[in-house]
């Protein structure tokens, strides 16, 4: 059974010795910025403030929230790229990430090529990747494509060949972070039914996104987060109303 | 004494080697990428090498007087070694910053980086000492048993080079002038260390040789490489000292790596 336990999870970002970056950080939003000490240089960022909940086996969790409200930072600390400062986090299943950009893709290789890196770190064997290669070229169509540099790809079949990559593997828990929305509709399309039927294999997903469509299409539970703090777990509809209601009432501020 | 964190670095840094794999391919990739749709590829490096060696050699040999087929041998091999333990010392100071984005997707055994960054250095020096065996044919450098040393030393040096590079690479990530203050130093102490001079050119004994051979770290781990190069034994205080300095250094990775492990990616 794959689940994922937050207690009391807190990470804070030490920003070392920049001067110029400081004012430009205080009037910005996102996390609660702090000094250490009068004289010192060193502010750190509340990235995360005291995090605690569970996400169980078969759940699909959205992530939502305006830019720096932490999702990010949240999907990081999930995927063991952050270790907390303070709390812990227990993962029980294998976690794959698709965050941002593909995991060590070279745009001097060519799409095969990548398709190997790219797997490897992902933690697959060479034998594994071979299998699943089948199913990218279908989900790709990037046809003879796959032969050439991936620098010669456009945008959209770059996205097209790491969604593949990404959901080609059996993950027991998923992170994606809104990538997704690089794409045409056909294309968002399609990788809807290639998530769900990655989510039948799976049994987690947590999903990060801005975008409320995408998120009532995918996800059964959700979790809003305002300046690192969870403000609201629940159901996707309940949850996403709050978010419009936190929206008209920062407007109205 | 915080044991679970000791028992976290030490696998780790264990499971990070075992993946082979995939940091032979990584290596591998860099120096592809390096030198792609060049007609040379990773030979421009030997090249550009080759033609330091011939150039230097004739000169400095006229300079310090001694005869071509001494002093040329000497320094090739010197520098094929120098370049692959400075190699090493300047990749590792930069080698977690400059796979920022990977390290902020993706959780896995950071040694796997240092590892690939040892194994591009090993992929360069192959093709370097094509370069070298010309030297070997032309001046008739002699083979012998202790040519064979070759290989165990450069496994010393490889395992060498994975301390050398996660220390330095963590100490290189947090601190940013680490970077440009290593390859400053390491110009520096290229001229100090006997590869372009010999030892002998010193006096037998006395401050200078003690601090420029004797106690030069770099010159015992060029000396391991360079010595079978041209069919020596390396001597027992070379042995020596690099087998010190090897404990010594994984003891110190070891304690710094359990202690900053979690830390490294916020430094990025």
């Amino acid at each position: 059974m794959a689940s994922i336990t937050l207690e009391n999870v807190t990470v804070d970002f030490t920003i070392y010795g920049h001067h110029s970056f400081r004012t430009a950080l205080l009037s910005s939003a996102g996390g609660l910025i702090r000094r250490q000490g009068r004289k010192s240089d060193r502010i750190t960022v509340r990235a995360l403030d005291n995090l605690s909940f569970q996400i169980s086996h078969g759940d699909r969790v959205g992530l939502i929230g305006h830019n720096g409200a932490g999702k990010s930072t949240l999907l990081r600390v999930l995927a063991g790229v952050y270790v907390p400062v303070s709390g812990r986090i227990i993962t029980e299943g294998k976690v794959s990430s698709l965050l941002n950009s593909s995991p060590g893709m070279n745009s001097d290789d060519t799409g095969y090529e990548n398709i190997m890196t790219c797997g490897m770190y992902l933690g697959m064997t060479k034998d594994e990747i071979l299998r699943i290669i089948p199913d990218i070229e279908e989900f790709s169509e990037l046809g003879e494509y796959l032969s050439l540099p991936i620098r010669t790809y456009s945008t959209g079949m770059l996205t097209r060949l790491s969604f593949g990559i990404a959901t080609s593997i059996n993950p027991e828990i998923l992170l994606l972070d809104e990538g997704l929305s690089a794409g045409d509709a056909r294309f968002i399309e399609r990788a809807n039914q290639r998530v769900n039927k990655l989510i039948n294999r799976a049994s987690v997903l947590v999903l990060a996104s801005h975008g409320d469509s995408l998120i009532k299409s995918m996800c059964n539970r959700c979790i809003l987060m305002n300046h690192g703090q969870v403000v609201k777990i629940g159901d996707t509809d309940e949850v996403i109303d709050a978010y419009h209601r936190l929206n008209s009432e920062q407007a109205a501020a | 004494m915080p044991t679970p964190q000791y028992d976290l670095a030490f696998r780790d840094i264990v499971g990070g080697v075992l993946h082979w794999q995939l940091w032979s391919r990584a290596g591998w990739t860099d120096v592809r990428a390096r030198y792609r749709r060049t007609t040379f590829g990773p030979f421009w490096a030997s090249i550009s090498l080759g033609i330091m060696m011939v150039s230097m050699g004739l000169v400095w040999s006229f300079l310090w007087k001694m005869s071509v087929k001494d002093y040329l041998p000497f320094l090739s091999a010197g520098m094929l070694s120098w370049s692959l333990v400075s190699g090493l010392i300047n990749d590792g100071a930069s080698v977690f910053t400059a796979q920022k984005g990977l390290l902020e997707t993706l959780h896995f055994p950071l040694t796997m980086l240092t590892c690939a960054v040892v194994w591009r250095n090993l992929l360069l020096f192959f093709h370097n000492i094509v370069i070298y065996l010309l030297v070997v044919l032309i001046f008739r450098v002699p083979v012998t048993w202790a040519t064979l040393l070759i290989i165990p030393g450069l496994i010393v040096i490889g395992v060498n080079g994975i301390w050398v590079a996660t220390l330095l690479g963590m100490v290189g990530a947090r601190y940013r002038d680490v970077q440009q203050l290593i390859s400053n130093l390491l110009q520096i102490v290229l001229f100090l260390t006997p590869v372009f001079w010999t030892p002998d050119q010193l006096a037998a004994s006395g401050r200078a040789r003690m601090v420029l051979v004797d106690f030069n770290p770099m010159l015992h781990y060029i000396n391991i490489l360079r010595n079978p190069l041209l069919g020596k034994f390396p001597t027992l205080l070379d042995c020596e000292v690099v087998i010190m300095l090897t404990i010594l250094g994984w003891l110190v990775t070891v304690a710094v790596y359990a202690r900053f492990r979690r830390r490294i990616t916020y430094w990025l």
